[in-house]
């Protein structure tokens, strides 16, 4: 089945452009502080909401040069009651790929040094601008990027197992199990998420760092989110376990929960692949609405979601439109895991597989 | 055939992307400034409003120039709106300010220097800050003709404001001692005021809005609850007997609230004509703040006020515009960072802060040393938009009673590790801070979360103290959360929050500096213990609040309070980060104008007047 995915995946040039651009996305995120020129909380404080480094190749005598930038000065214009920056156009800072640059643990235990593209030390690269506190975006979105587009996988984690467990047991057995079952994952689906996420921000405990929070969080939401899905695949079951093999099995003599696991569910692959893939860009939504919300990823750490609130005010994005790159990069993961799960449907559908 | 026009496309946008990136070091031209209004800072004032009698009626008589009668101005309040417009029950900003339009009170502020001046009432007198004899105002007139007398000023403080009906903030305020004041009539225009001994605040507080008393009276007798609901949201706008500049002619719940003119108003100009000048004063009720600015720019309302970065665009269309931007300087917010000095335990025995943090805290050099480590030309720089200025004392920086010899000081690492170094601490070989029994120094620091603000103070701060080798753990937390653990738990070590005072009593703050006071932070005590093992500088600070609040001399007064200010920033149980400058657009139509550090924009608004010329 597996291969057959694949087969259809190069087939869509859709799916093979999001597959690409999804793959080139967790491969800068995994070597997220290679890339980066600065780490995380690298904070230059006279370049609060600096615009991005403009990068020349064409030096001012109109010739061809290596890459260089200039470093922005930051004055304050009392009458116009607002900060300038103005570049300063006295050194140039040549642009070093592979070069050294700030100390980091690579991965959090290997010590490095190397950076894929840095300036000299007093220079200074913020190729998508400065943050309000004079921090790097672009560095800051690969860090951020590292919990946005694994914390739906978290979730998933969390989520499947036990929907497709608990809907197998509810449909096999039927009846009053399958009666009572469904009345609780009724009672668990109308549990209103929102405000129960409100609550949870007010009353769990304060010395939790944010990762772990919201890790916290995420588990949660998809403790109550199990039941839609358990309901589909008990839909599912019931139809499965009234077909021969499942009878020739019982007749053998296999135990209910072998027959559940090794049986039944296999039979579901095909929605619950889908359903995995279309619910993990819902985790990375989510994960950026509640950090937008105060109730995620806090303030040092940096989030899509959390990054993207900076932005929320107008004057933000009417003056410095760099602090909206990270809800571009939502919408472009979003969007591909979105095309891939939508081929892989239409792939493993046995309707459009007649055609 | 096809494939060979993708790779021509392909190429094509290759080319246009390379010439994109490939970009040529040509200097920019420089900006011509564009004739850029300067904000001025230094204001002018008509000289004050005089008392005049013509008639037989006292009228007060405005020193502004001579305006034209007419016009309409529309301000805005963000939020719910009001939720009541009888000034005793309303316990909201937005329902204050629309009852205080209504409901004039005896006296009010000069907006020059703070100083009090009569408004309803003509004048006071006072021999020994005991008794106060306020004169009221010959012929002036409710807005349904009856005479607004003596009797009114006692129906109001002893059936409503000392029978404890409404809002009782003015009553627990006036009680000296456990004793209220006394109120008498002496005849129709004179009332005596009596306390049991001098009491500073006492003359603010006296100056209270006054209710009719032949409408008020048959509902103070059906008790509180009647009260409650009188003068509601609810009520027809003909149904306000009213005494100020405006009365209520229409409230659309969520929408608007327009107030007409009183033609019969006290207040005349200096052809003794009677104010106010503009017909009518509308308050849209707008949801948030982003709302409100698009209504500013779609001409929709008249004033605005604006903060930060939102300043900018504003000021660069200032010259070709029809709005001019005020300066109001400093306001009387202020943005700290707390540190919590409680060594007591809880009902489980359990400490609220860790023995070893407590030590910490308790050093006053660990705490002077945070004050020199944080870099608050940055926080104003980069979080305000430069549009605040650097705070060092407890008093905010319009308050007449502003300890103006605590100049404050630069950010000095050096400094900071010296008095670290004197307590005992030490740096390790990985730059870590460690006290002298070897305990790695690391502390919580909270703020509230989602606000933009504090929370890029609060990862500036802790960058700040892990320059000094402390490892904060910074955690923004939901605003209940932050409160109740400031007010109940006291399970926190530095939080960072801001707090408004008030310019012009310094007694407003008993709450926070006195060490019973119900938002005593840094030290705060259950209702049980409520002053034990105070600190000395505690002590100090409760001896100058209780003496200070007796004394009537302002100058007297003035030395006690610069000496709190003097103690707070010595002892740093609070350090102070910054105060936001209020910057306030306002239409050029709208004439005599004159801006107030104290009292703001349009506090004069019987005297503003619209010229479309």
């Amino acid at each position: 089945m597996i291969k057959d995915i694949l087969n259809g995946i190069f087939k869509d040039k859709f799916a093979v452009i999001a597959l690409l651009v999804l793959c080139f996305i967790y491969f800068c995120l995994f070597f997220a502080e290679f890339i980066a020129p600065y780490s995380m909380n690298y904070t230059d404080r006279e370049l609060s909401y600096v615009p991005p480094s403009p990068i020349f190749l064409i030096d001012e005598n109109g010739k061809f040069s290596r890459p260089y930038t200039y470093n922005y000065k930051r004055t304050y214009d009392a009458d116009l009651m607002q900060t300038v920056f103005k570049l300063d156009r006295s050194k140039k800072y040549y642009i070093k790929f592979l070069s050294r640059g700030e100390e980091y643990l690579y991965l959090g235990f290997i010590p490095m040094d190397r950076h894929l593209i840095t300036v000299e030390n007093s220079g200074r690269l913020y190729l998508l601008g400065g943050d309000i506190n004079g921090r790097d975006v672009f560095s800051r979105l690969l860090f951020g990027g590292r919990i946005s587009m694994t914390i739906g996988f978290l979730a998933l984690f969390v989520l499947f197992p036990i929907g497709l467990l608990y809907g197998g047991i509810s449909g096999y057995f039927g009846g009053v199990t399958d009666m009572i079952m469904m009345r609780f994952a009724e009672a668990v689906m109308s549990i209103p998420s929102f405000y129960l996420l409100i609550i949870l921000a007010a009353i769990l405990p304060s010395n939790m760092t944010s990762t772990q929070r919201l890790t916290l969080i995420v588990v949660i939401l998809a403790l109550i989110g199990w039941a839609g899905f358990a309901r589909v695949v008990r839909g599912m079951v019931l139809s499965i376990k009234n077909q021969d093999f499942v009878k020739s099995a019982k007749m053998a003599g296999a135990s209910d929960l072998r027959i559940i696991i090794k049986e039944v569910l296999p039979q579901t692959a095909s929605y619950v692949i889908v359903a995995m893939t279309l619910s993990v860009p819902g985790y990375i939504l989510s994960e950026s609405g509640l950090s937008f919300l105060g109730l995620g990823i806090q303030q040092p750490d940096a989030s899509w979601g959390n990054m993207l609130k900076e932005a929320q005010e107008y004057i933000n994005i009417l003056y410095r439109p760099w602090l909206l790159t990270p809800g571009f990069l939502i919408f472009i993961a979003v969007l591909s895991f979105n095309l891939i799960g939508d081929t892989i449907r239409d792939i493993l559908d046995p309707k459009s597989r007649i055609r | 055939m096809k494939q060979k026009i993708y790779i021509i496309f392909i190429i094509i946008f290759l080319i246009f992307f390379l010439k994109a990136c490939i970009k040529r070091d040509v200097p920019e031209e420089e900006k011509i400034k564009q004739n850029v209004v300067r904000s001025e800072t230094n204001f002018t004032f008509p000289s004050e409003q005089k008392n005049v009698t013509l008639n037989g009626v006292d009228y007060l008589q405005s020193q502004a120039s001579i305006g034209k009668f007419g016009g309409e101005l529309i301000e805005s309040t963000i939020g719910e709106g009001p939720k009541t417009f009888n000034p005793f029950t309303s316990k909201d900003a937005t329902s204050s300010s629309m009852s205080g339009l209504m409901f004039d009170s005896l006296f009010t502020t000069s907006p020059k220097d703070g100083q009090i001046v009569p408004k309803l009432a003509k004048s006071y007198k006072t021999k020994d800050g005991k008794t106060y004899i306020v004169n009221l105002r010959h012929g002036i007139k409710w807005s349904d003709g009856k005479p607004i007398t003596a009797d009114d000023v006692v129906f109001t403080w002893n059936e409503i404001i000392l029978a404890g009906l409404g809002n009782t903030s003015t009553r627990d305020a006036v009680m000296i001692d456990g004793k209220l004041p006394k109120v008498e009539k002496i005849d129709d225009y004179t009332v005596k005021f009596s306390i049991i001994k001098p009491f500073s605040p006492f003359l603010r507080l006296m100056a209270s809005q006054i209710a009719p008393k032949h409408i008020f009276e048959p509902i103070t007798k059906q008790g509180a609850k009647a009260f409650d609901m009188f003068y509601s949201t609810n009520t027809p706008p003909e149904k306000f007997v009213t005494s100020g500049a405006f009365r209520l002619k229409e409230y659309k719940a969520a929408q608007r609230v327009v107030f007409e003119r009183n033609p019969n108003y006290y207040i005349i100009n200096t052809e003794n004509k009677q104010l106010p000048y503009l017909n009518k004063l509308v308050y849209l009720i707008v949801g948030d703040l982003n709302n409100e600015i698009l209504k500013f720019e779609g001409h929709e309302i008249d004033v605005i006020s604006l903060r930060g970065s939102n300043v900018a665009p504003y000021k660069l269309k200032e010259a070709n515009s029809d709005y001019k931007i005020y300066n109001l300087g400093p306001d009387t917010g202020t943005m700290f960072l707390a540190i919590n000095l409680n060594t007591r335990k809880n009902s489980d025995g359990e400490y609220y802060v860790n023995p070893e943090k407590q030590f910490w805290f308790r050093d006053k050099n660990f705490r002077t040393a945070i004050d020199y480590a944080l870099d608050r030309k940055n926080m104003v720089q980069n979080i305000a938009n430069g549009l605040a200025k650097p705070l060092f004392t407890a008093e905010s920086l319009n308050s007449i009673f502003l300890n103006k010899n605590i100049k404050g000081h630069e950010r000095n690492l050096l400094k900071s590790k010296e008095l670290l170094q004197k307590s005992g601490f030490r740096l390790n070989s990985n730059k870590n801070l460690y006290d002298k029994f070897g305990e790695r120094v690391e502390f919580d620091l909270y703020t509230n979360a989602g606000n933009t603000e504090r929370e890029a103070i609060g990862v500036m701060v802790k960058q700040d103290l892990e320059d000094l080798g402390m490892r904060v753990n910074y955690k923004p937390i939901e605003f209940n959360t932050l409160v109740n653990k400031m007010t109940t738990t006291f399970d926190w070590d530095m939080i960072i929050m801001g707090l408004t005072g008030s310019p012009l009593e310094p007694h407003d703050g008993k709450n926070v500096w006195h060490s019973d006071g119900s938002l005593h932070l840094f030290n705060q005590r259950t209702e049980i213990s409520k002053i034990d093992n105070r600190l000395p500088f505690e002590k100090k600070l409760d001896e100058i609040f209780d003496s200070a609040a007796l004394k009537t001399n302002f100058s007297e007064r003035k030395k006690l309070y610069d000496e709190y200010q003097k103690i707070i920033y010595d002892e740093k149980p609070i350090i102070y980060l910054y105060s936001p400058i209020r910057i306030v657009a306002l239409r050029k139509k709208f004439k005599n104008i004159y801006p107030s550090q104290l009292s703001g924009i349009t506090y004069n608004i019987e005297e503003i007047y619209e010229d479309n010329n």
